[in-house]
């Protein structure tokens, strides 16, 4: 690509020598074709969580190397890791961020898809993956924040679960499956430890496939008007951009600002460690940034429905789409929609700052 | 029968008088080095013509005598005899009912100890409890007998608590009547009949007795300054001893009161930790050092070893330094006055015989209680405690340079565990070689100094790599951004030229 | 390639040193990249520098025979100081820092207890429960295992 434009005919025989004894060129070459309409206006929100999460399984799988997933053990290890191991600081501080920083974008990139109406036919589907996917990242985040087994994980662990044991009916099984027995212990860290390096990796990596090829296949949104039901020919006269390489680029572009990013926040601000957890001393009874809308929430309405209230919520989420039934995608003329959504997301984030500063 | 405790009490009281006199004489040379005396003891020999002449023996109770007390406890009265209650309660259901002054005291007695454990109104009270009627109940046929005044009060409780019989079931002492009658409330209410002083019902309550494990009790350990101070911090009813009414302000100030009244730790001392509950009274110079020793166990037996204690009459004691009831947590100011204080020969040595002597008076304020406050800057023994501060402050200023050095670690979000544990061992050597001070010996405290200060530098040492890495890292971080920077360039040009491409096409 | 708006001879060498700057920095990208993303990768794979192999788990403090019957011992485990006791129970390990001031306790082989020599503290062998002196609370406990003759400790 790039390198290739500078460096003149080497690589590009390389390439035909490749492509004479492998075929993949048309493959390729299908690959790398996304209809991408001179209007959309991405901000780049999915492609840096899709790097986000390749940095989280890089250094994930680095950092298992050390890690010990036993209460006797963990904090130990982590400490070992950050102190002693080289570049270990480095690792688990971009592991550290790169998760926050993956929850923000993943978010972003629903609320930019959800104001461009992108979800509308024929992206159904990649809305409900989507969703999906945002549901993966919170069960990394939940069950990643566990691992260090310092007082503030330990703490954070038996609050985000107390809440999930509140859930109507199903709460005290629910509660009991999370934590693998009554209190949060070794068997809810071998647990939690098995989730975040197996189970959700696998599914992820799934679902992000589907979703993928969804957008592959389906191109990304025009905002500025609906989808024809039907393809005409002035539909397929739209200017389009070509995604290999200017899109491309401009994705690469950002993902190195990304890294800027994480390289600053690592070096001054990186992933610290609190006192072993102790039973006895609940001294962080606050789960993480992004589950303290729900957190603060509860303060406010009854358990019952401060808990059932984000899991309706998520559900109407998921299946928006399907109640959202107008073509419309320019924001004057879903102004109710707009409006609403504005309403509920400033509510979010001012529930999320409340909690903070509590 | 109520008669005879009264009547030998006067008896006592006035055998006890001749005595009393020349106990007085020595309780005023007593003060001399007994600091708790020293504000009571001028007002004291003022009115000391006065003092004899009323009867009132000990002027200034806190004037505490060096010998064992001249008189000893009356014997203990048998139990109030009264026939056995049974399962009813005479007494109890009509003044219950009376009106509300009875009601209230029927309430009082129904929730203390006294009733959880079956002794009833007539085992202090007499009379018959199974009658209903006043007039046999109350009769001085059935052993009536009112409510004791304050000069019984003392052998009422006593006829039980005194009797190892009765008391062995409720695993309660029975010493309390013997050390009641040895303090200095049971010795002016002996000798001189004065029922102003604390008998058993003002600190446990008549008919709420409750058990000094209730949070409720006035003698629970937290409530105990303030129960003491109900009468001792009372000017007027003070003043006939001419005592000081300022300890519990006092007190409160000090770490002691702190610990106590502030974060409620009940094991820290009250007023009767040191000066005895029911044999209250001031401890003499030469029970200090056990006294403080009873919680300071290695304070007192590095003490032991010091030339201070051996020292004798002129021996500074724990208090010469600390004080009493003002105790401050110590510190290098203890060491030297800010300015030299004036000497004379008088202020340490007994000019008659050539001896030491030492004046608590003059360690009454506390900016005095320094070590020069005897030990002349031209001495010998100035030197050594030079050394020992220098030695002392140079360990302490290790240790709060890698405090801070760790916290400069912390701040920058370094993992400073292990610089942790080695300050934690510096503290160790650090605590040891400031107790070491009460040893007197420089060779000892600046052993453990050094030790203080190698373990100290450490631990900084380490902090210091910690917050050198913090500033490396921060420098890598600014060559990766340049580098990312340069790559960002780099693919923006060649993103203009295709761009470019694109429009040209 | 590039579109060339003015062709003249000047253009031509711009035009040669603009496309050697460029391919010198897309040689710089994909070099500092690389160095970038492999250096913390090695680095990290390499066995750490320190002595201890791995952290956490059990720590080995010792041998049998230095902690006679009645005797005890502080050691290192890890970073933190454990004191090691051999009571008629068995052997017994606690953690070492004091619980009134965080000094590091010692044994005392006189009085047969584990005492703190900054207050006097002084806490039972076989339980970490505090016998007398100030300290406000026991000495939390570490889990002790014998191999052999060898003492491991662990996090209870």
């Amino acid at each position: 690509m790039a390198t290739e434009q500078a460096t003149g005919g080497s690589p590009r025989r390389t390439a035909r020598w490749l492509d004479d004894r492998t075929r993949l060129g048309p493959v390729l070459a299908a690959m790398l074709h996304v209809r991408i309409p001179m209007t959309a206006r991405t901000f780049y929100f999915g492609g840096i969580a899709l790097f986000l999460f390749g940095i989280q399984v890089v250094t994930g799988t680095l950092l298992a190397l050390y890690y010990k997933p036993t209460p006797e053990a963990a904090y130990e290890s982590v400490q070992f890791i950050t102190s002693d191991v080289s570049f270990g600081w480095l690792i688990r501080s971009l592991h550290h961020w790169a998760a926050n920083l993956m929850i923000l974008f993943v978010v972003l990139h629903l609320l930019r898809v959800f104001f461009q109406a992108a979800y509308k036919f024929p992206r159904e589907v990649t809305w409900v993956v989507g969703c999906g996917l945002l549901l993966l990242t919170l069960g990394f985040g939940f069950t990643g924040y566990l691992l260090p087994w310092d007082q503030r994980a330990y703490w954070a662990t038996v609050v985000g679960t107390e809440i999930a044991g509140g859930v109507p009916v199903i709460g005290d099984s629910l509660l009991l499956l999370l934590r693998g027995g009554s209190d949060v212990s070794g068997a809810t860290m071998s647990r939690f430890f098995g989730i975040h390096v197996l189970v959700l990796p696998l599914a992820l990596g799934g679902l992000l496939a589907a979703h993928l090829v969804l957008v592959h296949q389906l191109g990304l949104a025009n905002p500025k008007k609906p989808e024809p039901r039907v393809r005409t020919a002035e539909a397929d006269d739209e200017p389009l951009r070509p995604f290999f390489p200017h899109y491309i680029l401009d994705e690469v572009v950002a993902w190195y600002v990304l890294l800027a990013v994480l390289v600053v926040l690592a070096s001054l601000y990186p992933a610290g460690l609190e006192e072993p957890a102790n039973i006895l001393d609940a001294g962080h009874p606050k789960p993480e940034w992004y589950y303290l809308a729900v957190y603060e929430m509860l303060k406010f309405l009854p358990k019952d429905i401060g808990i059932l209230a984000p899991i309706v919520g998520l559900g109407v989420v998921i299946v928006w789409p399907f109640l959202d039934r107008s073509p419309e995608v320019l924001a004057r003329r879903r102004k109710v929609v707009v409006g609403g959504a504005t309403l509920i997301v400033l509510a979010l984030v001012f529930l999320t700052w409340r909690g903070y500063v509590a | 029968m109520a008669a005879t405790p009264a009547h030998r009490l006067l008896r006592l009281s006035a055998t006890a008088l001749v005595a009393a006199g020349l106990w007085f004489g020595l309780a005023v040379t007593a003060s001399a080095e007994d600091p708790s005396a020293a504000p009571g003891a001028s007002a004291s020999a003022s009115a000391s013509a006065s003092a004899s002449a009323v009867g009132s023996v000990v002027a200034s109770p806190g004037a505490s005598p060096s010998a064992e007390p001249l008189v000893s406890a009356p014997p203990v009265p048998s139990p109030i005899a009264h026939p056995p209650a049974g399962d009813t309660n005479g007494c109890f259901d009509c003044h219950s009912a009376v009106n509300d002054k009875q009601a209230e005291i029927s309430a009082a007695w129904e929730t203390s100890v006294h009733a959880a454990a079956d002794v009833g109104c007539a085992d202090c009270h007499g009379g018959d409890p199974r009658s209903d009627q006043i007039t046999v109940g109350m009769s001085t046929e059935a052993g009536f007998l009112g409510s004791p005044d304050r000069t019984q009060t003392v052998g009422v409780c006593g006829s039980c608590h005194a009797n190892v019989e009765v008391m062995r079931p409720y695993n309660l002492p029975t010493d309390q009547y013997v050390k009641y009658w040895s303090s200095v409330h049971g010795q002016r209410l002996a000798i001189a009949n004065d029922t102003r002083v604390a008998v058993c019902t003002d600190c446990h309550g008549s008919h709420d007795v409750r058990k000094t494990s209730d949070p409720n009790a006035k003698v629970f350990p937290l409530n105990v300054p303030e129960l003491c101070a109900g009468c001792h911090a009372d000017a007027k009813r003070m003043e006939p001893y001419g005592i000081p009414t300022d300890q519990f302000e006092i007190y409160s100030g000090s770490v002691h009161g702190k610990a106590l009244l502030e974060e409620q730790d009940v094991r820290a001392p009250s007023c009767a930790s040191c000066h005895g509950s029911h044999d209250a009274k001031p401890p003499r110079a030469t029970e200090v050092v056990e006294v403080c020793g009873k919680c300071h166990t290695a304070t007192q037996e590095l003490y032991e070893q010091s030339r201070h204690a051996q020292l004798e009459q002129a021996a500074p004691k724990c208090w010469t330094c600390h004080g009493t009831h003002d105790v401050s947590p110590p510190g290098s100011r203890l060491f030297f006055h800010p300015e030299t204080p004036d000497y004379e020969c008088s202020t340490c040595h007994d000019l008659a015989n050539r001896t030491l002597r030492l004046e608590i008076d003059r360690f009454a304020n506390e900016a005095d209680r320094r070590c020069d406050t005897c030990h002349h800057p031209d001495s010998q023994i100035y030197a050594q405690v030079q050394g020992i501060a220098d030695a002392l402050g140079g360990a302490e200023g290790a240790y709060a340079a890698a405090g801070l050095r760790i916290e400069d670690a912390a701040r920058l979000g370094m993992i400073t565990a292990d610089a942790e544990v080695g300050l934690a061992q510096a503290r160790t050597s650090l605590i040891q070689a400031q107790a070491a001070v009460h040893t007197t010996k420089l060779k000892l405290v600046s052993d453990l100094s050094t030790d203080a200060r190698i373990k100290a530098d450490e631990a900084q040492a380490m902090a210091i790599a910690k917050v050198d890495e913090s500033t490396f890292r921060r420098q890598a971080m600014i060559v990766v951004l340049a580098l990312i920077a340069l790559s960002v360039v780099f693919l923006v040009v060649i993103k203009r030229q295709l761009d470019r491409e694109l429009e040209g096409r | 390639m590039e579109p060339a708006p003015v062709p003249a001879a000047d253009a031509t060498v711009t035009r040669h040193s603009r496309r050697r700057f460029l391919r010198w920095l897309g040689g710089l990208t994909v070099v500092s990249t690389i160095a970038m993303v492999t250096t913390p990768i090695l680095g990290f794979l390499v066995p750490a520098k320190s002595g201890r192999t791995a952290a956490g788990g059990k720590t080995l403090v010792g041998t049998t025979a230095d902690i006679p019957p009645g005797g005890g011992k502080v050691v290192a485990m890890g970073s933190t100081p454990a004191i090691v006791v051999n009571t008629e129970q068995g052997l017994r390990a606690y953690s070492a820092i004091c619980t009134h001031l965080g000094c590091v306790v010692a044994w005392n082989d006189l009085i047969g207890a584990i005492q703190c020599p900054c207050h006097d503290g002084r806490f039972n062998p076989a339980s970490g429960a505090v016998i007398s002196g100030p300290p406000p609370a026991p000495l939390p406990p570490l889990n002790v295992s014998v191999e052999g003759d060898q003492i491991f400790l662990s996090e209870a």
